[in-house]
């Protein structure tokens, strides 16, 4: 508690806030609604309602006494409990409330022709998702089941349900589509984006175009995010890349968030960055897998991976960093090649295995005569490398045109 | 009397029992959950196997995510079984009136007639919650017997495979049903049951594949491999779930790996769940445990390639379980190799097969039929030494399961000549 709060007071931060709700939907002022909603903002002005409202315990009453605002006692008498609930810090029963308080508001929103309320539905949203990450991280410190962000879901889903019509409300729905990404993101139920991802993308109601630009940046992350985990590299490339274009310059945290994705995925299609992004962004982890890319350098590959296999693991692009294995082969072999050139030029597309099994013992990478050829063989069928290998003689025989292929933003074919 | 609380928060009374003979791997008493859960006044909803919240798995076409409300396993929080026998009376006494019983539950043949001893509850698909008594459902222990008794039968090899393996896998999904709708998600039994029908699963999953004759894999393995894939999920969720109470069970990451190795293959599709989603939430220490660098491994080889390392390293390190995962992927990987090296050599260097031999694990006298699977040609020297011709355009992926070769390799041998294994 705050400082020393009169009866008299309380009573009167209560009738304030109900008088000005009931005023503000009265005017539709969607900006001023949604700072009546905001929680888990922790003004100084929640804080001292929260206070009254604990202070005076008996708000339903208050909300009763005049017509003006008791037809909005459904929203308001359990956001009341909510924010109550919040400031002592019970914040499974908070987000019970606020659920309940939210329902309500969903129900009058649709009866508001217009969307003049979209900005605080925004707030009633987000706050869904927040207070039920708080709760539920309070439920698993008491040893009980967290079970309050899986309900946000549901209820998000209702929310979107309500948003996807003909009408103006429907540029809200990309909003609640990247809550629900990163409620699923956080349960780890990231399938569960599909059938959401299925509505925004074939509904005839949806033109992308008429979103906002934030909340497509944010959706083009995300499904961008999705597709790099099935390792489909063209359109992880197509997404992020959307999503960095069009990000606010200003927002380094959410560029460097795009470039943790975005930055395997063009490895992946043989585009390195230059060292002085990764440092501005702080993505240093991606240094020495660069470096190694550069150099032919399979053993710095593997420290890499094995220096960072944690969080690479994390955030879901280690397996994606370890097929890189095969552009490190790739450059390996055109570094002997172009070592040979300086020798010798007209021998230079004949490399003995011989030469390669050398090369990477130097890196202190056992491989035999066998295996050696068994990578080049991959190498070449998978068009990295562009000519054949003598089995008898044991000599790999480069095409004299373009015996490196680039990639060229292709990925490699599998 | 002692209390245990169920994972729904209600306390649960368990009648304790002197240790029984039969126990299989010798469990002692119950363990209770030494976690301890304040009282909820109100009912939460009980854990459920099939609703998983990070281990979800899906293997191509079986998405087993919780979408669906997964009509196995819908539980009910206070529901403590009392049936002492492998089988309910009521159940037992229908089945021998509708001759509805199977060769194993049969008094001396007798199509009409069982026992306690012999009856094992069938699995039942369309079952109401609201009609379940407790006098139909088997607690813990009585689970744990009919399990061992299952498993007896599954090794005694008396009938043709598929007889048996039809008989334990629905008796052992009904063990896994009786788990579910009593909530029994902490203790060792159940993990420790779920285990051992995965075994189960795993072995059924290999010799399945081998017995069967046409070239398109039969719809018993097809579900065999949905319900190992189902039990490991709940297998994952009871560890989730006991790992708050205890720093984990020896053989996780034994049946970690095994997820890894049953997702080696190009036949993951790409709306199933993926292994990196999968490898977001596993922990650390499981994902550097030897098991699952193994399978990591072998990972690693297959997506590149590299035959000699992942048929290497299967040969030196596969233990039998993880070897009857990996089989199929044996022949995919030999075939891609094969192609590489047709693809990539020198059409005046024609492959000799005894080097093939010796890259691909192929016994010599196997090489040129697997060669004409793979729809590439032989030919013989005048100095009767075997080639295959490179640059050949005919290259096509063995269809289905035709003939099988197996890894050559005297470790894994005993494994593939189908010794008796204890489960």
């Amino acid at each position: 508690m705050a400082s020393y709060m009169s009866m008299g007071e309380a009573h009167r931060r209560i009738t304030e806030y109900l008088n000005r709700f009931a005023d503000v939907v009265a005017y539709q002022d969607g900006t001023s609604l949604k700072h009546l909603l905001s929680l888990s903002s922790e003004s100084s002005s929640f804080l001292a309602l929260a206070d009254a409202l604990n202070l005076f315990q008996d708000a339903n009453r208050l909300i009763r006494q005049a017509d003006k605002y008791s037809q909005y006692a459904e929203i308001v008498a359990p956001l009341f409990r909510a924010m109550q609930s919040y400031r002592v810090g019970r914040l499974a029963e908070s987000y019970q409330a606020f659920e309940k308080s939210a329902n309500a508001f969903i129900q009058e929103f649709r009866n508001w022709e217009s969307a003049w309320a979209l900005e605080a539905l925004y707030v009633v949203v987000y706050e869904i998702r927040v207070l039920a990450e708080r709760a539920d991280r309070e439920l698993a410190s008491n040893g009980k089941t967290p079970e309050k962000l899986k309900a946000a879901g549901s209820f998000l889903m209702k929310v979107f349900g309500v948003l996807a019509g003909k009408g103006p409300k429907r540029v809200g729905a990309l909003y609640v589509t990247c809550q629900l990404f990163k409620v699923y993101f956080k349960l780890g139920t990231v399938h569960l984006c599909r059938s959401v991802i299925r509505s925004i993308e074939t509904a005839r109601i949806f033109d992308f175009e008429e979103f906002p630009v934030r909340d497509k940046v944010t959706y083009m992350y995300y499904t961008g995010r999705l597709e790099v985990l099935n390792e489909n590299f063209s359109a992880a490339d197509h997404k992020l890349s959307y999503a960095l274009t069009h990000c606010d310059p200003q927002s380094e945290a959410n560029i460097r968030m795009i470039l943790k994705y975005l930055v395997p995925v063009k490895l992946s299609i043989g585009i390195l960055p230059k060292r002085s992004l990764l440092e501005k962004y702080n993505l240093i982890e991606y240094n020495d897998i660069v470096l190694a890319m550069k150099r032919g350098d399979l053993r710095l590959l593997r420290h890499a991976l094995e220096e960072h296999e944690d969080r690479f693991l994390r955030s879901g692009v280690y397996l994606v960093l370890e097929k890189l294995e095969l552009q490190v082969y790739q450059r390996l072999v055109k570094k002997i090649y172009i070592i040979q050139k300086q020798k010798d030029p007209s021998k230079a597309h004949q490399i003995k295995l011989e030469v390669i099994v050398k090369a990477l013992k130097w890196l202190e990478m056992e491989m035999d005569l066998d295996e050696v050829e068994c990578i080049m063989s991959i190498l070449i069928y998978k068009n990295l490398v562009k000519g054949y290998f003598a089995h008898k003689s044991k000599v790999a025989v480069l095409s004299k045109q373009d015996p490196f292929p680039k990639l060229n933003g292709k990925p490699i074919n599998s | 009397m002692f209390h245990t609380v169920s994972a729904s928060g209600f306390y649960v009374m368990e009648r304790w029992q002197p240790p029984r003979g039969r126990r299989g791997r010798g469990r002692g008493s119950y363990s209770s959950s030494s976690s301890s859960r304040s009282n909820d006044s109100r009912p939460s909803k009980a854990s459920n196997y099939a609703t998983t919240t990070s281990k979800t798995t899906s293997l191509g076409s079986f998405g087993i995510n919780n979408k669906q409300h997964n009509n196995d396993v819908e539980s009910l929080p206070n529901l403590i079984g009392t049936c002492p026998f492998m089988c309910p009376v009521d159940e037992r006494v229908q089945r021998e009136r509708l001759r509805d019983l199977a060769i194993f539950e049969r008094l001396e043949g007798n199509p009409t007639k069982s026992s306690s001893t012999l009856a094992v509850k069938k699995f039942c698909r369309t079952i109401s919650t609201k009609d379940i008594r407790d006098v139909d459902m088997r607690p813990v222990h009585v689970l744990e017997d009919t399990l061992n008794y299952l498993l007896t039968i599954f090794e005694s090899g008396k009938h043709p495979f598929e007889v048996v393996h039809d008989f334990i896998f629905d008796r052992t999904r009904s063990i896994r049903q009786d788990l579910s709708m009593q909530s029994i998600t902490s203790g060792d039994q159940a993990v420790h049951m779920f285990e051992r029908i995965i075994e189960f699963h795993i072995v059924s999953h290999y010799k399945l594949r081998r017995n069967t004759t046409d070239s398109n894999v039969s719809p018993m393995h097809h579900l065999n491999l949905e319900q190992l894939t189902k039990a490991l999920a709940s297998l994952y969720h009871l560890y989730d779930e006991n790992r708050k109470s205890n720093p984990g069970y020896a053989n996780e990451p034994k049946f970690y790996s095994f997820y890894v190795l049953l997702h080696l293959g190009s036949d993951h599709q790409p709306t199933g769940e993926s292994l990196s989603l999968w490898f977001r939430t596993l922990p650390y220490s499981i994902a550097k445990s030897k098991e699952m660098m193994f399978s990591r491994r072998l990972l690693r080889y297959f997506r590149f390639g590299n035959y000699k390392r992942f048929l290497h390293t299967t040969e030196a390190e596969a233990s039998r379980l993880q070897y009857y995962i990996i089989e199929p992927y044996v022949s995919e990987i030999r075939a891609t190799g094969l192609s590489c090296l047709n693809y990539g050599g020198y059409k005046q260097h024609p492959y000799p097969l005894s080097d093939l031999s010796k890259h691909l694990f192929l016994d010599e006298s196997d090489v040129e039929s697997f060669c004409k699977d793979c729809g590439l040609e032989t030919f013989t020297s005048d100095t009767g030494t075997k080639f295959m011709p490179t640059k050949q355009t005919s290259f096509c992926h063995p269809k289905g399961s035709r003939k099988h070769y197996p890894l050559v390799s005297k470790r894994l041998k005993p494994f593939y000549d189908e010794v008796p294994y204890r489960i």
